[in-house]
């Protein structure tokens, strides 16, 4: 309506004059009180004319001056609140809300809340410790200073047209590289370490030793507690020692320096520095060191380019060219007589000394793959389960969403953005994160010890460093920004006028997305137990393996000291025992024999064609004490003089050389000839990583080496054990009596099989736990939203189970989909798995379907536990209100 | 119970807010006061005083009306409140008992 002052007169024909003083007007417009400043200007106007008409011309500018002026205040301020007032989503007031709604949120509806933070805990608590794991991986070797400098040698050999890689190279290797490549500054033999015998007065330990050059300690950065790195291995003389070493012998690290050390009771050694007690993150490990010089004085053949023994180490210069040196290091061997008479030629190859450790294995004659492999594999499956988390809170979420709507839409009326919506979701998902997060690292560091026993560790959460908390916040960010991203997008992008009319149908696509995530979680939970499943499977295939001699009760224990000399008495001191059954030797062991020799020819051998034998130098009735089969000729006799120079050969070596008839055959060994006299049936004398080699066993009868191997009577060990070690006390007093079951170091082979094994069994558990959280907060939902119809079907007669049908049968099939779309996906990875064993299982149909019925199982169980219990309630109680 | 104080001035504007009804605003005030009650109240003052009424919750306020001659502002509508209703009747009331307890003398002596 439209209404006009009483008596203003000014009419659109009016002429111009009637204008009120301009300079009142403006002080007006920028002096009066904001908050009555729009009608008092229109109202002066209009008092303007009006006095005007009345009054004329000059009092009516007085007094439209007047006025104006005694209506200036200059110091108010805005009182009055604007009708269209922004609501900016970052002010104090707002940012209060959504913490207080979050909060309400979070309180109000306790059940899942639970789900949610425990599943994210658990998800990143299981994250955390596999970076933690991946994390003491990497730090292996890190602590070498001349980390970036340090290289290790390996060697390809080339004949006919293969290629074969070899970690073991010359012992002259070292000392040769820093004559020909200038660029090489220091380098070192570095042996296998095993168990030698010291004693100082009457005191007798076996400590693990190696041997190496004068350059060791200073290639290395093993922390010196006494002496220098340059002198430290000087002398042939010399020995360097732990400090643990040191306080067994001799009280302390300072009391050791300079003292003398007996070394396998014939040799005076001289202790020249001792070492800091080597950790877990060094790949090299060993008690004492002694120089490269002294073990060629035992053992002259480490003196010829033709044998293989230890690896080598070197250290280039820090201005060298690692590319350059690696070309000129390729064909080093050629002027040596390493490949002379051979039909193969020998390169050598080098890789990073810090990559060492991850990358192990020789694969094509190149470093390539080893625990690195568990290294990656734990990251998918640290990612995996924290991915399965972060879709329990989407589903979640997106599923309550309904819950959510009325205020998104409210929000939405009242001015909210999609980006401040989006921004409140988000921020409720970090909260939820930063919740989790804080349980996580309170989970870890309560089950880190017992993670570390199976592990076989030492981590320690790195409260200190601040990488460590980058990672949580790193962890936390990720987890909140993902699990957060598709309900905020969700949650913001609803139609207002559509929730707040009441009707909140979800629309096909976010049932479909939900669902798809139900199926992508359950089918990473599938892959996990396929996989627990194989790994299992395969660890028990291995150790329970017919490894074609009876491993049970098969004592060994090495001979030394004076053993060697005394075998004979040994064996006949031995036997006397009523446990014993059978005693022979060999050399090596009965659980692992790596060794390997590459001068086997025989008739109509090709010359190119290099066959890598395993040689084993045995002891009359080896066949016997190991149990081993005969499948052709005869064992090894006392009867036949000339079987010093017979051999016995396996099944495996009769293949590969062709022959038909192969008993009584001669072949040569290097320049010497051999006589078959037997074939043994094929028998693992190797880890099953393996596949059986060919083999040639000789008589070593005189000086024997190696192990003593002795066949015990079963049940009767403990007192068969104290029996024999009674007789090597006497025979062997200065070396203190060491043996092994081979059942046992079999086992030990399988270590890390065993634990992954182990750890995939705990992360499938925890994967079909998380999943299953989700799957029972929505089973809760849906069984919420459904009471209605639930209430109407009990009326009109349905029963309890068909309730419970209709209910789980929709969770079911994603479930069912879920199986159908990872098997394959398991299949896959466990092939790629299974490549890793020379002798694998077969990966079977059942064990797919194991693995769906378990899931299966599983999902019907968490669904029907919310579906029973909807099922079951009074539908007088769900439909009386309304 | 805090009693607002209702000036003589207050009133008067408060009155011819009430009679204006549904027209009142500033202006229409003004030239009530300035016709009709005959007295010389500036503009400002007029001004001054709606805006202290509604401050003390005697009127209050709604924007609306706008018209070519105020330059295309908005107008603001004033309206008693309950409360100015009662503050109203109060000061008749106490205006008339004043009178009624007047000797019919001093009465006679007035109306003459």
């Amino acid at each position: 309506m439209e209404r006009k002052p009483t008596s203003a007169r000014s009419g659109a024909g009016t002429p111009g004059p009637a204008r009120p003083p301009r300079w009142a007007t403006r002080l007006l417009a920028s002096w009066s009180h904001p908050d009555t400043r729009e009608e008092l200007q229109g109202d002066m106007l209009e008092m303007y004319a009006y006095w005007l008409e009345s009054l004329g011309k000059p009092p009516a500018d007085r007094k439209y001056a007047l006025a104006a002026i005694r209506l200036m205040r200059p110091f108010a301020r805005q009182k009055r609140s604007n009708d269209y007032s922004e609501t900016y989503s970052f002010s104090a007031a707002m940012i209060q809300n959504y913490f207080k709604i979050a909060l309400r949120n979070l309180l109000k509806s306790k059940t899942f809340s639970a789900i949610n933070v425990l599943g994210l805990a658990l998800g990143m608590a299981c994250s955390l410790m596999i970076m933690l794991w991946i994390r003491d991986e990497r730090a292996v070797d890190a602590f070498h200073t001349n980390n970036g400098q340090l290289y290790r040698i390996y060697m390809r050999e080339y004949f006919s047209g293969k290629v074969q890689g070899v970690i073991w190279t010359p012992g002259l290797l070292a000392e040769e590289l820093k004559k020909s490549i200038p660029e090489i500054e220091m380098s070192t033999p570095y042996s296998w370490t095993n168990p030698q015998t010291f004693s100082v007065g009457n005191k007798i330990h076996k400590q693990a030793t190696n041997w190496a050059s004068a350059d060791f300690f200073k290639m290395f950065s093993y922390k010196l507690l006494q002496g220098t790195p340059e002198g430290a291995l000087r002398d042939k003389s010399n020995i360097v020692i732990s400090r643990n070493m040191a306080e067994a012998f001799f009280g302390s690290a300072e009391a050791a320096m300079g003292k003398a050390i007996r070394y396998d009771n014939r040799k005076e050694m001289t202790v020249s520095a001792v070492f800091e007690n080597i950790g877990t993150n060094s790949s090299l490990q060993f008690d004492c060191l002694m120089t490269w010089d002294a073990y060629t004085d035992d053992n002259g053949w480490a003196r010829d380019w033709g044998s293989t023994d230890p690896l080598t180490f070197f250290k280039l210069r820090k201005d060298a060219d690692p590319a350059k040196v690696a070309t000129k290091m390729l064909h080093l061997l050629d002027k040596t007589n390493r490949d002379a008479g051979k039909p193969y030629k020998t390169q050598l190859a080098m890789q990073p000394f810090h990559e060492y450790y991850l990358n192990s294995n020789i694969k094509d004659a190149k470093m390539d793959g080893g625990r690195i492999e568990y290294v990656r594999l734990f990251s998918f499956v640290a990612v995996f389960i924290l991915l399965i988390a972060c879709i329990n809170f989407m589903n979640l979420a997106t599923a309550r969403s309904s819950r959510r709507a009325k205020e998104v839409g409210v929000r939405k009326v009242v001015g909210a953005m999609r980006s401040m919506l989006a921004g409140q979701f988000m921020g409720e998902a970090l909260l939820i994160a930063t919740l989790s997060a804080i349980l996580a690292v309170l989970l870890v560091a309560l089950l880190l010890p017992a993670f570390n026993s199976l592990t076989g560790k030492q981590m320690v959460l790195p409260w200190s460093e601040p990488m460590f908390w980058g990672i949580i916040a790193g962890l936390l960010a990720a987890t909140g920004l993902l699990a957060g991203s598709y309900p905020a997008l969700f949650l913001s992008s609803l139609n207002p006028v559509r929730i707040l009319k009441g009707a909140l149908k979800f629309d096909s696509s976010s049932v479909w997305v939900r669902q798809g995530l139900v199926v992508f979680q359950f089918g990473l939970s599938v892959i996990l137990i396929v996989g627990m499943i194989i790994i299992y499977r395969q660890v028990g295939f291995v150790q329970n393996k017919n490894l074609g001699f009876d491993r049970e009760n098969l004592v060994y224990f090495p001979i030394e000291g004076e053993l060697f000399k005394k075998y004979d008495i040994l064996k006949a001191q031995l036997t006397q025992v009523a446990g014993v059954k059978e005693v022979s030797h060999m050399t090596a062991n009965p659980a692992s024999n790596g060794n390997g020799t590459e001068g086997i020819t025989w008739p109509g051998s090709d010359p190119n064609d290099k066959v890598r034998f395993t040689p084993v130098g045995v002891g009359y009735n080896f066949t016997k004490t190991m149990n081993l089969q005969m499948a052709d000729g005869r064992d090894f006799s006392k009867d036949f003089p000339t079987d010093s120079s017979g051999v016995l050969v396996n099944e495996t070596a009769v293949k590969v050389m062709g022959l038909k008839d192969p008993v009584g055959r001669e072949i040569n060994w290097g320049r010497s000839k051999i006589r078959i006299v037997g074939v043994l049936k094929d028998f693992h004398f190797q880890s099953l990583h393996t596949a059986i080699r060919p083999l040639i066993a000789y008589l070593a009868v005189r000086e024997p080496q190696g192990s003593v191997i002795v066949r015990i009577q079963a049940g009767k060990t403990p007192e068969t054990l104290t029996a024999i070690e009674r007789i090597c006390k006497k025979l062997n007093p200065n070396v203190p009596f060491t043996y092994a079951f081979t059942d046992q170091e079999y086992a030990r082979q399988y270590q890390s099989e065993q634990v992954v094994g182990k750890l995939a069994g705990y992360f499938a558990f925890l994967a079909i736990f998380i999943s299953c959280l989700g799957l029972f907060g929505l089973a809760a939902f849906t069984a919420e939203q459904r009471t209605k119809e639930i209430g109407v079907r009990k009326v009109l007669g349905a029963s309890v189970a068909g309730i419970v049908g209709l209910l789980s049968k929709d969770f079911l099939k994603l479930v069912m989909m879920a199986i159908v779309l990872a098997s394959p996906v398991a299949w896959y990875i466990m092939k790629q798995w299974l490549q890793g064993f020379a002798y694998q299982i077969d990966i079977e149909w059942w064990m797919f379907v194991l693995a769906g019925v378990i899931a299966v199982l599983i999902a019907v169980f968490t669904v029907s536990f919310q579906s029973v219990r909807a099922a079951m309630v009074n539908p007088v109680r769900s439909l009386r209100s309304e | 119970m805090r009693r607002t104080f209702l000036g003589e001035l207050e009133e008067v504007v408060l009155l011819t807010v009430a009679v204006l009804g549904e027209e009142a605003y500033a202006v229409t005030v003004a030239q009530e006061l300035d016709q009709k009650a005959g007295r010389a109240v500036g503009f400002s003052t007029v001004h001054t005083t709606l805006q202290r009424l509604e401050e003390k919750g005697f009127l209050s306020s709604e924007m609306g009306g706008a018209t070519a001659e105020r330059g295309g502002r908005r107008k603001r509508f004033f309206r008693v409140t309950a409360f100015g209703r009662k503050a109203l009747r109060e000061a008749k009331e106490a205006r008339e008992a004043l009178w009624s307890a007047m000797s019919p003398d001093t009465l006679q002596l007035m109306t003459r």
